[in-house]
């Protein structure tokens, strides 16, 4: 089959547009299961892929065509009430929608293959025969006009169908519906490069550039002002308002543009349901998902890297935590597990967990498991308490399933979550108790763009330290610093807290030589802490980050950079790092 | 096509462009399709901990880009920044990187063939890999860099290093 649409910008809108129709009616088919008689969702289902089949039959996309037009018949009987929702029909709706996804994800692609789809189309036949024994051949040509109602009037003219539909059909009974993919395979819709955004976002956009021009207007007729010798003191004043508006409208539009980077972790979300549905099926289990606080919203690049750790999360769940519907009733659980998946904000970061109710992690199993594997010794697993070994399934190689099966179980799951949870600077916790299930806790920042940072200043140079790590700031004389082991500390409240000199850290060449105070910033990662000494504290500020490229990526103790109201650069520094390396420093000074 | 007219876009392509810009009392020549703008100096903010040619990051209309002194980069002896100081911009595997140098001159047009292989005894403190060639251009002698070279992915891996 060949591309010959001339006009891009109709594949594209094709492309947009039924990408999100099938998302919606993925949603749409579990909800259906659920209320089968919910007459209005059909309809609605009925329509997207109605409307997906119009314009795919307007570009000449005849496999999409063909699968599209037999989903169709099939919903339509469902419409009219001939045959009713069940197990077997939704399976294969469902199929065929991911097949519809498979080919314009081709399409997407650029790279259109010749797809066998003629196992879900018999499979779609199957339902239309077995349901009613009307044969199969004479129904469906006047089917196409009796979908007048639901026919959405943008949608093209469906003139070419009748041929592809009897093409479709002449070719089925003959060839091998054996090869027929069976795509229970989730693919992946996000597209990349184009984001949803609330119009109501663009709105407020749209007025805040609007009182820009208002204010641009302004500050023109004040220059025209300005010409016809208007008294400096009123312009002064005019001007000094005018700035502070101008300022003010550009942090609005700032946040705004901001904002339009953040999208609700139900797009992620949304694709569970079906993955619950489909994993509980085929590992003979029974599971509900519940899903909680889907309109969180987080970065779009923290969205985009979630998604794989959570459906090996989700996918861990079901293999391993939940039991079979006998096991569960033998431990006076209820018959059906329940998985949920949850997000919420705390602060600037966003919460994420994990939730099942099935056996829990045994300790005991998870130690011998991995001393088996020789991933730890005798003496470490002595020396570890129950959390550590709860951590040991993040590593690479660890499986405690005996039998590896095709979901979960190579044992490379775990580390990929460990992989990009790093990524994102967030942070695991594993929740477990023997019998009653057990919770994996994803800590992520909220974005990755934005952060609150304290500014201060080192001599002449401006730095910015995240918010999120500075636990105090203090106001201290140089004479109370004192000395252990040859680091500076300063006693603060029965402990010594290590201090480091950022000026001498960073090279800074020394301004003044003797000042009545100095500054610490105290920050801490997990249970450590430090002092930054600094000159001066500026304040606190909301600040993006922009990265200093490849070539400065590695700068120990920066972090990255931003950009300061008077288009200087301000560094940011890396707590975490800068703690790494005092250790270091001490350990060296003691070996 | 005519023998003719093909002599004639032979001859063209042959021909490439060159920013000209001067590091003290040399001329250097760097292709233009690689140099995305120049600018004038502006605030550097210095970077702790790196390699001394690294003069630190500017912002570039909301983009944070590092800038190098060929100068230090070439040893030469440090100078003050003076109103000809311009920062070429370049864009270097899709990054895009700063190198200040005295002045910028002109934009001239030479053919490849005029490019002589650089001879040993120039590399004073150049870096001898990023030397392309020597153009005698116009009774003037012109250095031709290539600063990507500078940066090739051992270089960088080095420059890494260099900071750790």
């Amino acid at each position: 089959m060949s591309l010959n649409t001339e006009d891009q910008e109709l594949l594209e809108g094709f492309l947009t547009e039924t990408t999100e129709l099938l998302e919606k009616v993925g949603d749409d088919l579990l909800a259906l299961e659920k209320t089968p008689d919910d007459v209005e969702l059909l309809n609605r289902i009925f329509r997207s892929v109605h409307t997906v089949k119009g314009a795919a039959s307007f570009l000449e996309f005849e496999l999409l065509v063909k699968v599209t037009h037999k989903a169709e018949d099939v919903l339509n009987k469902l419409r009219k009430g001939e045959i009713s929702v069940n197990i077997q029909i939704m399976d294969v709706i469902l199929e065929a929608v991911d097949l519809v996804r498979l080919l314009v994800d081709d399409i997407k692609k650029e790279n259109i293959v010749e797809r066998p789809i003629e196992g879900t189309i018999t499979r779609l036949e199957a339902v239309l025969i077995a349901q009613d024994k009307e044969p199969v051949a004479n129904e469906a040509p006047p089917e196409t006009p009796s979908v007048p109602s639901a026919k959405e009037s943008e949608s093209p003219p469906p003139a070419v169908l009748p041929q592809s539909v009897v093409a479709a059909q002449n070719n089925d009974p003959r060839e091998t519906p054996s090869a027929a993919p069976q795509t229970s395979v989730n693919i992946e819709t996000t597209d990349k490069s184009t984001i949803r955004i609330d119009v109501k976002r663009v709105d407020d956009l749209m007025n805040q550039v609007g009182e820009l021009v208002l204010e641009r207007n302004r500050m023109s007729h004040l220059n025209s002002d300005c010409l016809g010798r208007i008294n400096i003191d009123v312009f002064a004043d005019e001007f000094g308002k005018l700035v502070k508006r101008i300022s003010f409208i550009t942090s609005e539009l700032q946040m705004q543009v901001l904002k339009m980077r953040l999208v609700p972790v139900g797009n992620v979300f949304r694709k569970f349901p079906r993955i619950v549905r489909n994993l509980a099926r085929d590992l003979g289990k029974q599971a509900d998902l519940k899903i909680y606080g889907e309109d969180t919203e987080l970065d779009r690049s923290v969205v985009d890297e979630i998604g794989d750790p959570l459906i090996h999360l989700v996918r861990n769940a079901l293999d391993h935590a939940i039991e079979s519907a006998d096991e569960r009733l033998a431990v006076g659980k209820p018959r059906v597990g329940c998985v949920t998946l949850s997000a919420s904000h705390e602060g600037n970061n966003i919460i994420i967990s994990i939730k099942d109710d099935g056996r829990g992690l045994d300790p005991e199993k998870i130690a011998s498991k991995a001393l088996e594997k020789g991933i730890v010794t005798t003496e470490q697993l002595d020396a570890m308490g129950p959390k550590d070994i709860f951590d040991l399934i993040f590593l690479p190689g660890f499986s405690t399933k005996e039998k590896v099966s095709d979901l979960s179980g190579r044992g490379v799951g775990m580390d990929v979550v460990r992989t990009n949870v790093r990524k994102l600077n967030g942070i695991i916790e594993v929740k477990s108790e023997m019998g009653q299930g057990s919770e994996i806790i994803l800590k992520l920042p909220l974005t990755l763009a934005i952060i609150q940072s304290l500014m201060v200043e080192i001599e002449d140079e401006t730095y910015s330290i995240p918010l999120s790590a500075v636990i105090e700031t203090l106001r201290v004389k140089e004479e109370d610093f004192s000395s252990v082991g040859g680091r500076e500390v300063l006693r603060l409240r029965q402990s010594a807290l290590p201090l480091m000199r950022l000026q001498q850290r960073f090279g800074i060449s020394q301004q003044e030589n003797n000042r009545e105070f100095l500054y610490i910033v105290v920050v801490g990662i997990a249970e450590k802490r430090l002092g930054l000494v600094v000159t001066r504290l500026l304040g606190q500020q909301e600040v993006a980050i922009k990265t200093l490229g490849n070539y400065l990526a590695n700068v120990p103790g920066i972090a990255g950079s931003t950009i300061l109201g008077d288009g200087k650069v301000a560094l940011i520094v890396d707590p975490a790092k800068l703690i790494d390396v005092g250790e270091e420093e001490l350990f060296r000074q003691a070996s | 096509m005519a023998t003719s007219a093909s002599n004639s876009i032979e001859i063209k392509e042959e021909r490439i462009q060159l920013v000209s810009f001067k590091i003290g009392n040399e001329e250097h020549g760097i292709d233009v399709l690689k140099v995305r703008e120049i600018i004038r100096m502006s605030n550097i903010t210095r970077v702790p901990n790196t390699p001394h040619y690294i003069e630190g990051v500017i912002n570039l209309r909301g983009k944070v880009i590092p800038i190098i002194s060929l100068r230090m980069k070439f040893s030469l002896p440090e100078a003050e920044n003076d109103n000809r100081t311009r920062i070429i911009v370049m864009d270097m595997d899709n990054e895009l990187m700063g190198f200040v140098v005295d002045s910028v001159a002109e934009v001239i047009r030479i053919a490849i063939s005029e490019i002589q292989p650089p001879p040993p005894i120039v590399t004073g403190g150049i870096d001898q890999e990023c030397l392309a060639g020597v153009i005698h251009h116009a009774e003037r002698l012109l250095v031709l860099l290539d600063l990507e070279k500078m940066f090739s992915p051992d270089e960088r891996k080095t420059f890494t290093d260099m900071i750790q």
